[in-house]
């Protein structure tokens, strides 16, 4: 018996020259929150669709509750079973969030009431507001309630904060944090780091067709995210030559600022340690690696806000 | 069957709450029906066509001769015409074009010439004698065999003298100059109420009347006016732009902003979507042409009066053109594409099926061409339905609108593109 809710073996999507997806493999295990990140164009959407159904593989196989997605009647099975926010949500404009949710949750039998959903996503208050009148983290969190609306055991939310706003953003963090708490599998991809790392049990680095690395956010970063790092805020030259000659690994940058790199917490407490006897009044911050450090390590660049590489 | 009925209802809705979609479906054939009924409908007393008239007629005093002024008040007593009198010394083309008024419109001139009082006069005692002439003669040939000699001498001696009487008068006939743009259409209408006018004219001065009654009659056996005639034509052309131009419209607008994704990835046949959309567009055709059908029977008095075969017909019209914009749709990606495409393909099929212009009036081949047009049935089928009440006409059309709705909703289901590539 296996835990695996999605199976993808050597995928491939090619268009005409352009190999959109490029031979992936990867599971999604039951309960999880599996986070595909990359930079636009690296393929989340095109290999997410295909997991939904809309979209042809070149080759390879897809498997979603053990069906087989190129497969008609297995095609049927997987579409009753999963929960959907699509990129770029939209609805029917002079519908109501409730009419909107009735509307999706129309096409299927098995499903949740409409108000039980909009209770669990907070919409009461909105329910009779059409959607043409929401702000754009609301439309989010109509397109998740509509994704919920047939109790699915597996919801994929593809790029679900793409054009928000910081707090709109939080708020639909928070509602993923919910679906994890109702046991829901969550299929999320994203071009924010931050999103990943909060959010994720698990994350695919993929670009270019191809998933970089995989492992779980913690594994990630102590494997590819480098070493910690110590900040003496307005330090000085003097102290750096000090800590460089009694540590290695320090610099003396732009900002007046002392950066030592440490291997590990023994060693972080040797340097708290020098600078306490030295008695400094400096700030000290330290700084952890992020995920953002992992991509940077295994892709070679950052991602901008609008989710291209740089 | 939950599913179509699931789309009918949110599409239905979404497009009763839209202004603009409920101007362009509902008020904008209303208006236009106001409109054309205005135009066509012979209702609110219609101005008369400007008719310049020149009469070079006239007596030493300067006033018109007799027989010219009643000529002139014969063509004022149609009602067709707003007749300005033209200077007898002024040339008539650029007097009546510097005098058109402020609207402009067409040059017409009526010239009525120097004499046409006496070589009317003339023209008339010959004739006159002329008939009085042949009238003796044909009662002299009946009775012939029944007078002596005598008699007989007499009566072709008073013939003879009669006859070389008439040869003596001089043989005048008057005319009248009627002066027009070649590019006139409506030319050919007024030159043919100008020589009515003067045939009675003719007819009255010779003390003549026509043998010849004339009495119309309608051939619907009904006494409808030009808007009963009008409207299906109307209905059948916006039932035709909506499912053309709004469905398309509306179906790469949802394409554009992914709610067709949204829909497609639940268990939701494209079938489905396309059965849903079309009850949509049906339920609006019918409201459409209900609101036309009372606004035509409160403003201009029409006759029509729906009958089940009317129902059927634009139900089955409707179907035909919704199913015709989901193949657009389907095969079109962005909203101004489907625009262009649902323009191109609407406009001249309304101007080409006999719905706003009889066909009479197309060359043969562009009538050929309108036979292949899905509104020439349906629009047909609804004149027969509404109108003449010809069963047999109504169901030969109907036939053909069933097959096409049927073709195109199911190459509506083929060309939708569910799954992308």
């Amino acid at each position: 018996m296996t835990d695996s809710v999605v199976e993808v073996s050597s995928l491939v999507k090619q268009y005409g020259n352009l190999r959109a997806v490029d031979g992936i493999s990867f599971e999604l295990h039951d309960g999880e929150v599996f986070a595909f990140l990359g930079p636009n164009g690296a393929g989340k959407t095109t290999t997410v669709e295909i997991l939904e159904c809309i979209r042809s593989l070149t080759s390879g196989s897809a498997r979603v509750f053990g069906y087989d997605v190129t497969k008609g009647e297995d095609v049927k099975e997987i579409k009753k079973r999963i929960g959907v926010l699509p990129q770029d949500f939209s609805a029917l404009d002079k519908l109501t969030v409730k009419e909107n949710i009735d509307l999706i949750g129309g096409m299927y039998k098995k499903k949740l009431g409409t108000l039980e959903v909009i209770k669990l996503l907070d919409l009461e208050d909105k329910a009779k507001e059409r959607f043409e009148n929401l702000s754009g983290g609301l439309k989010q969190r109509v397109g998740v309630a509509a994704a919920l609306v047939n109790d699915p055991q597996l919801v994929f939310l593809d790029e679900p904060t793409t054009g928000l706003d910081p707090k709109a953003r939080r708020e639909v963090w928070s509602v993923i944090d919910n679906l994890k708490r109702l046991g829901k599998t969550v299929f999320l991809t994203t071009h924010y780091m931050e999103e990943a790392q909060i959010l994720s049990d698990r994350i695919a680095v993929i670009n270019k067709g191809k998933i970089a690395v995989i492992g779980s956010p913690q594994d990630l970063i102590s494997k590819y995210g480098g070493r910690k790092i110590l900040v003496v805020r307005r330090g000085s030259k003097e102290l750096a030559k000090i800590l460089q000659d009694k540590y290695g690994g320090t610099m003396f940058n732009h900002g007046g600022d002392v950066v030592v790199k440490v291997d590990d917490v023994k060693e972080m407490w040797q340097v708290l340690s020098t600078l306490t006897d030295m008695k400094t009044d400096k700030e000290i911050e330290i700084q952890a690696p992020t995920i953002e450090d992992v991509f940077l390590k295994v892709v070679g660049s950052r991602i901008t806000e609008e989710g291209e590489l740089k | 069957m939950i599913r179509p009925l699931v789309i009918f209802l949110a599409v239905t809705k979404n497009w009763i709450r839209s202004r603009s979609g409920l101007f362009f479906s509902i008020m904008f054939p209303v208006m236009l029906l106001l409109v054309f009924g205005a135009i066509f409908g012979g209702g609110g007393g219609g101005s008369a066509s400007t008719l310049f008239v020149q009469n070079l007629d006239i007596n030493p005093d300067e006033t018109p001769t007799q027989l010219s002024s009643a000529f002139v008040k014969a063509l004022n007593s149609t009602k067709t015409f707003a007749i300005k009198d033209v200077p007898s010394d002024a040339d008539p083309k650029i007097w009546a074009r510097d005098n058109l008024g402020p609207l402009g419109g067409n040059i017409r001139i009526v010239m009525i010439s120097k004499g046409f009082q006496d070589d009317l006069l003339n023209g008339t005692l010959k004739v006159r004698v002329g008939i009085s002439y042949s009238l003796l003669n044909t009662t002299y040939q009946y009775f012939a065999p029944y007078l002596n000699e005598t008699e007989k001498m007499a009566y072709e001696q008073g013939l003879a003298q009669m006859r070389q009487y008439n040869e003596t008068l001089p043989d005048s006939r008057t005319s009248l100059t009627l002066a027009f743009d070649a590019s006139d259409q409506s030319a050919t209408v007024i030159k043919n109420i100008v020589i009515n006018v003067a045939n009675a004219f003719n007819y009255h001065i010779i003390g003549a009347t026509s043998v010849i009654e004339f009495n119309e009659e309608s051939v619907t056996g009904n006494r409808y006016g030009a808007v009963d005639y009008y409207l299906p034509g109307i209905i059948a052309a916006f039932i035709m732009t909506n499912g053309i131009i709004a469905l398309t419209g509306n179906t790469t607008e949802f394409k554009r902003r992914g709610i067709i994704k949204r829909l497609s990835i639940t268990p939701l046949t494209k079938f489905d979507w396309i059965i849903g959309n079309v009850l949509s567009q049906t339920l609006l055709s019918l409201m459409l042409t209900a609101i036309m059908i009372v606004v035509g029977w409160i403003v201009f008095s029409v006759q029509v009066i729906p009958d089940i075969l009317s129902i059927i017909m634009i139900f089955l019209g409707s179907v035909m053109f919704s199913g015709l914009g989901m193949v657009l749709g389907g095969l079109v990606k962005d909203v101004e594409a489907a625009s262009a495409l649902g323009n191109a393909i609407a406009f001249p099929m309304m101007f080409l099926s006999g719905t706003y212009f009889p066909m009479e009036f197309m060359p043969s081949y562009l009538q050929s061409f309108s036979r292949v047009l899905p509104l020439f049935y349906f629009s047909e089928g609804l004149r027969y339905a509404l109108i003449y009440r010809y069963t047999e006409g109504v169901l030969s059309n109907m036939a053909v609108v069933s097959a096409l709705a049927a073709a195109f909703i199911i190459i509506g289901s083929v060309v939708t593109r569910w799954k992308e590539k």
